[in-house]
């Protein structure tokens, strides 16, 4: 029977009440604790080879006959009005055979905020040639003064959103009984997500349906928002997305790309690529906003924090949400004093989208480097400053936590946290060895709706059908293995088709780390679906009662001890199939679900020149069930070495008098090469949240990033004794960093 | 556009200026021609006609860095600045001769800005973001030289050959000026053929960059001693390779605001680098 | 026409305007998408195919300037055993610039069987992986032959 239940939903951070409808019994108990037959087991990618070999077909290598490319004129300035636009002579040219203007197409502006905003866009018989046309675009611009400085934004009004103001207790007493008062202000920079494959898509009218290819995490919110924007009914547009080169939060909707293809394939009759360059991608397709964070924590002398304060400045861009940099402050610890105020503010510069944790990256590498600064003064361990705070409860509205196992993490960190001694004995000359640590809290709970289905053919193999994506990180592989393990099947009779709209049920978002417990108890769900389908036939074939039956190695087995093989009881079935259905129950009531860890760095600082290297990271993770242990450590790695550009090289930068974006190319915008990648420890503790769905799994995209950057520079300060306090540690951060630190300590040394 | 593939070091000469432009590893032109920022209705392909490989002391200008970067018989200093220049793909398709004819990578004039070096009256890095620019003769303009094989020739005091004559590196590069903005003292069309590179006692070449490879020096330090003579030079730090008399010289730096770290960085460079010289 | 040596195979294509890049020809014209574009500028390493065995960008190679040079692309080396290293090792995520990886390090471990680490680092530094599939990239280079 089909249940309507009202549930919490929460996006990175974001929470909406909604009505989901569950059908079917999805109250299966969890699998006991640790690896099962596949689950729990290193896998290999299912899509691997398609992939390594390049025969996996990415939007970017989507081919149709008659297909035209897309280019769009974007605004050279900051801020700007177009006066004038005319596209007759970009028309005349050969090979073109559209071209449109803000007349025809809603995201193309006649006011762009923004170096980059678009503005009209060419359609020809290559994308050479449109970019030709674009040339012969006549506008007339006017060049308006731009808003650049988030302060002054914030002085003048020009914000995203009110404010936001947040306060438990009473700060201010608990400020006045702190032994140990710490203030400082923490800054971080702009942030370019750099997707390998860049956004685009290919759109194409079928009859009366819109087929849309695109690169993205989210092939129904893109399908949706066409439908509403075009208003067709949605299943009218049919979304397909088998592989995508990377997303990391900023694919999570069509685009105004996809919106300038649909309006030249109407324009044309054509198919139409809209594809983004390198340079465009920099400009035009979100970023991790810059922040400035002002921070107090006031702590008794045994380290109790009794107040914390902060306020925050979002440098969001011309459009885009103010993210929850907050969101440590308020959560990560004990503290019963907590105030936030946090400004959104609206800039003429790009807009900012979802990347990886977002808010959560940045403020907790403002909360976590306070920390340390407050253990200095205190002369107390750090790591035994994170425990003797540690929340046992969510104190911003008093729920349970559905599972923690932060103090656990603590006590793995051990390990790697006793070795700072030897780690610091190793300096040598000007190189300068030290360790850090930071504690990490993020959302990753997933929830409903999602849907999967899993069919089972004579042969004995199964498929799982729903219309999610893969965005790189093995989804794929993932629900192929909580497939096989509740089918009792080997991993390779187990198939996975995702990635179309038309082609399987609603599947959720790739972000906010939700796909793995979203998905996940869905397909099982659908599984057990069908397992209970099969059982319930061999039972009558062979005379048995069902609960003597199960299912094991692809065998259905018999508790006497006899089996038959899988593929014996459902050939029976000739041309029939099984089909099994599952949804995604709602997450537990009154509780939170966040994930939790802790990394510890080991960095070495030549104090000479400024250079630093991230030596070895540790990271340790409490994300619930593992699913895929080979995959998890991947996607760990991966986000440490995002943090690792973010704390160390890469930094978005334009010109500060017109607002114009400078780093667009990959020469001047610096992603880590393999050469940058420290020595790495990943341990996630593997225990199952009782709490959440049939699996107990969390997210583990989005956690591995949280703590980076302040463990890395927590280090810096262990081994330099200097204070940095905005990313990116460049060498000229660094440096600035060490003269500060001499002249303090020779201060401190002069006679008074 | 055309390509014309000369197999004569004359008619190679003869194809090249009037606005011709000579294509070998491509690295650095093909993406200048396809940013705009270069213009050719010709291409001359030179490399049938350009000298390729080591022979004693003298380096065909056709070599590839990757060639030079494991080759024991040229100096340390220019192997090891050709093995931490750019990428391993790039090293192995651009030539030393390439190399050391590449334009800035000043994003304001890679980006179009109508600034000093394009001929314009106002350096945009001055006012603006300038953090990997110079702190060397950037009076008129603050590009930084991208180079590090250069700063190793300069060090090394090396000689390049040309179709129509013998110069030192040193005398390959000007500061631009209002009547000539190019950095590159070569004629139209004149051709690097080879470079004679003096063998020195000992030599090295030391780059601070912001990641640990493929990433242009923010300063390199290139340091070559023969007898008592030690020639020090500076890649990143003005807008042509810079010859430092001694480190003494770093005193009298003109560096903007945001490039002042980089008298602080090449300190230590420096002297890490002639102590690993003597 | 323009012949080109592809993988083994001579190919014609229809002679393309002057300062089109061999990562279009590959592409658009031969249908060889294993071949990635991801900058377009020659500062990420995804375009890399081999040139008589050595490694080049396609993005900023003129075809024209190919001449009777033997391309080799992911597509030739797809039963190379690196492409069996890279799925066990997991060396990769989204996969975009896998393609590239793969022909990097076979220029390496063809000169190198036992690449070092440090040369392995020394050898892919122009490959970026935005992912971070780093460390599982230098575990398949170094174990390519398991």
């Amino acid at each position: 029977m089909a249940r309507l239940i009202r549930t919490e939903k929460e996006v990175e951070g974001r929470y909406t009440e909604q009505w989901v409808v569950v059908e079917g019994d999805d109250a299966i108990d969890q699998w006991p604790r640790g690896p099962g037959a596949v689950v729990g087991r290193p896998a290999t990618r299912l899509d691997g080879h398609q992939r390594a070999r390049g025969q996996a077909i990415y939007t970017a290598d989507v081919q149709l006959p008659g297909l035209v490319h897309a280019a769009v004129l974007r605004s050279p300035f900051a801020r700007a009005r177009v006066n004038k636009l005319d596209l007759s002579r970009a028309l005349e040219l050969p090979g073109v055979v559209g071209a449109i203007g803000p007349d025809d197409c809603h995201v193309l502006q006649t006011e762009p905020g923004y170096h980059g905003a678009p503005v009209a866009a060419v359609a020809a018989d290559s994308f050479a040639r449109a970019r030709e046309a674009l040339a012969l675009v006549e506008v007339e611009w006017e060049e308006l003064e731009a808003l650049l400085d988030p302060e002054e934004a914030v002085r003048q009004g020009s914000v995203h959103e009110e404010a936001r103001r947040y306060e438990r207790g009473d700060v201010d007493g608990g400020f006045a009984e702190a032994d140990v008062v710490v203030e400082a202000e923490y800054r971080t920079q702009t942030v370019l997500h750099n997707s390998m494959e860049t956004h685009q898509s290919v759109v194409r009218w079928e009859g009366d349906t819109l087929e849309v290819y695109i690169s993205t995490q989210y092939i129904w919110g893109v399908r949706d928002a066409i439908a509403r924007t075009l208003e067709l009914p949605p299943d009218r547009v049919r979304v397909i997305c088998k592989y995508m080169g990377g997303g990391f939060g900023s694919k999570n909707n069509p685009g105004d790309y996809t919106y300038i293809g649909i309006a030249l394939a109407g324009r044309t009759g054509r198919p139409v690529r809209c594809a983004l360059t390198r340079r465009e991608e920099n400009l035009a397709t979100g970023n991790r906003n810059a922040t400035i964070q002002r921070l107090r924590a006031g702590a008794r002398s045994d380290g109790t924090l009794v107040a914390l304060d902060g306020e925050y400045v979002n440098a969001v861009g011309w459009a885009g949400w103010s993210g929850p940099t907050y969101g440590p402050v308020e959560m990560l610890y004990a503290c019963d004093n907590v105030r936030t105020l946090t400004h959104g503010a609206k800039l003429n510069l790009p807009p900012n989208a979802a990347f990886r944790a977002p808010g959560f990256v940045e403020g907790t590498f403002g909360l976590e480097c306070l920390l340390d600064e407050l253990a200095a003064r205190l002369e107390l361990d750090p790591l035994e400053l994170r425990r003797r705070n540690h929340a046992d409860h969510d104190l911003a509205d008093g729920r349970p936590f559905s599972s923690k196992n932060l103090l656990e993490c603590y006590r793995r960190a051990d390990a790697h946290w006793a070795r700072r001694d030897e780690v610091r004995a190793r300096s040598e000359g000007p190189v300068r060895r030290g360790t850090g640590l930071a504690s990490q809290i993020w959302y990753g709970g997933g929830g409903p709706p999602s849907y999967a289905w899993v069919r089972v053919g004579s042969d004995g193999r199964a498929t799982v059908i729903t219309a999610m994506q893969d965005i790189g990180t093995g989804s794929r592989t993932a629900m192929a293995q909580i497939a096989a393990e509740e089918l009792g099947l080997p991993l390779d009779r187990v198939r996975v088709e995702l990635g179309d709209s038309a082609r399987g049920p609603y599947a959720s978002i790739s972000a906010g780390s939700s796909t793995t417990p979203s998905m996940g108890p869905a397909v099982r769900a659908a599984a057990a679906d069908a397992g209970r389908q099969i059982v319930e036939i061999a039972a009558q074939r062979y005379h048995v009662e069902e609960r003597v039956l199960s299912l094991q190695d692809g065998h259905v087995v018999n508790a006497d001890g006899g089996s038959w093989p899988l593929e014996e009881v459902t050939g029976l079935l000739e041309d029939a199939q099984i089909l099994g259905k599952g949804a995604r129950g709602p997450n537990p009531t009154g509780m939170r679900v966040l994930t939790f860890g802790v990394q510890v760095a080991d960095v070495a600082v030549d104090v000479e020149t400024g250079e630093v290297k991230v030596e070895r990271l540790a990271a340790i993770h409490d994300v619930g069930r593992v699913i895929n242990p080979l995959g998890a450590r991947s996607q760990v790695e991966g986000g440490i070495i995002q943090g690792v550009g973010h704390t160390l090289s890469e930094e978005r930068l334009v010109d500060p008098q017109t607002g114009r974006v400078l780093t667009q190319t990959l020469d001047a915008y610096k992603l880590p090469t393999i050469a940058d990648v420290p020595e790495m420890v990943v341990e996630l503790l593997d225990i199952p949240d009782d709490h959440l769905t049939n699996l107990g799994s969390k997210g583990l995209g989005e956690p591995p990033i949280v703590p980076t950057a302040a463990a890395i520079v927590n280090a810096i300060r262990d081994a330099t004794g200097a204070d940095v306090r905005s990313l990116p540690v460049t060498r000229e951060e660094m440096l600035r960093a060490l003269a500060e630190a001499r002249e303090r300590e020779r201060l401190a040394a002069a006679p008074a | 556009m055309q390509l014309l593939r000369p197999e004569s070091l004359a008619s190679a000469t003869a194809s090249l200026g009037n606005g011709s432009k000579a294509l070998a590893g491509g690295t650095e032109l093909v993406p200048l021609l396809r940013s705009r920022l270069v213009e050719a209705e010709t291409l001359v392909d030179v490399r049938a006609v350009v000298p390729r490989g080591v022979d004693g002391t003298r380096i065909g200008a056709g070599t590839t860095l990757a060639e030079l970067e494991v080759d024991p018989q040229i100096p340390q200093a220019l192997r090891e600045a050709c093995a931490l220049a750019a990428s391993p793909q790039l090293r192995s398709m651009g030539t030393i001769g390439g190399n050391l004819l590449q334009a800035t990578r000043c994003w304001y004039w890679r980006l179009k800005y109508p600034c000093y070096l394009h001929g314009g009256s106002l350096c945009h890095a001055r006012q603006g973001a300038h953090r990997e620019h110079a702190i060397f003769g950037n009076e008129r303009c603050a590009s930084a030289h991208p180079s590090d094989p250069a700063a190793a020739l300069l060090a090394l005091g090396a000689a390049v050959r040309t179709d129509r004559r013998e110069l030192p590196v040193a005398d390959l590069y000007r500061l631009p000026t209002d009547d000539d903005r190019d950095v590159v003292a070569l004629e139209p069309g004149e051709l690097i053929l080879e470079l004679e590179v003096p063998q020195p006692e000992a030599s090295t070449y030391l780059k601070a960059m912001d990641r640990e490879r493929f990433s242009f020096a923010l300063v390199g330090v290139a340091a070559a001693r023969s007898g008592d003579e030690t020639r020090l030079a500076l890649s990143g730090v003005a807008p042509i390779p810079w010859l430092l008399g001694s480190p003494d010289e770093l005193d009298r730096a003109t560096p903007l605001p945001g490039t002042a770290y980089k008298v602080d960085l090449a300190r230590p460079l420096l002297r890490r680098a002639l102590a690993a010289v003597t | 026409m323009l012949e080109l040596r592809v993988n083994g195979a001579l190919l014609e294509v229809p002679e393309p305007p002057v300062g089109r890049t061999l990562a279009e020809t590959l592409r658009d014209d031969l249908g060889l998408t294993g071949t990635k574009i991801a900058c377009a500028e020659g500062h990420c390493g995804a375009c890399t195919v081999q040139l008589d065995g050595v490694p080049v960008l396609s993005c900023i190679t003129l075809v024209h300037s190919v001449g009777d040079a033997e391309v080799t692309t992911i597509e030739g080396l797809r039963d190379h055993p690196l492409v069996d290293a890279f799925v066990r090792a997991d060396a990769l995520q989204c996969g975009f610039c896998t393609p590239g990886q793969i022909v990097s390090a076979a220029a390496l471990v063809a000169a190198d069987p036992e690449p070092t680490r440090e040369r392995v680092r020394h050898a892919l530094a122009g490959n970026l992986c935005r992912c971070g599939a780093y460390p599982r990239i230098e575990e398949a280079v170094l174990t390519w032959r398991d």
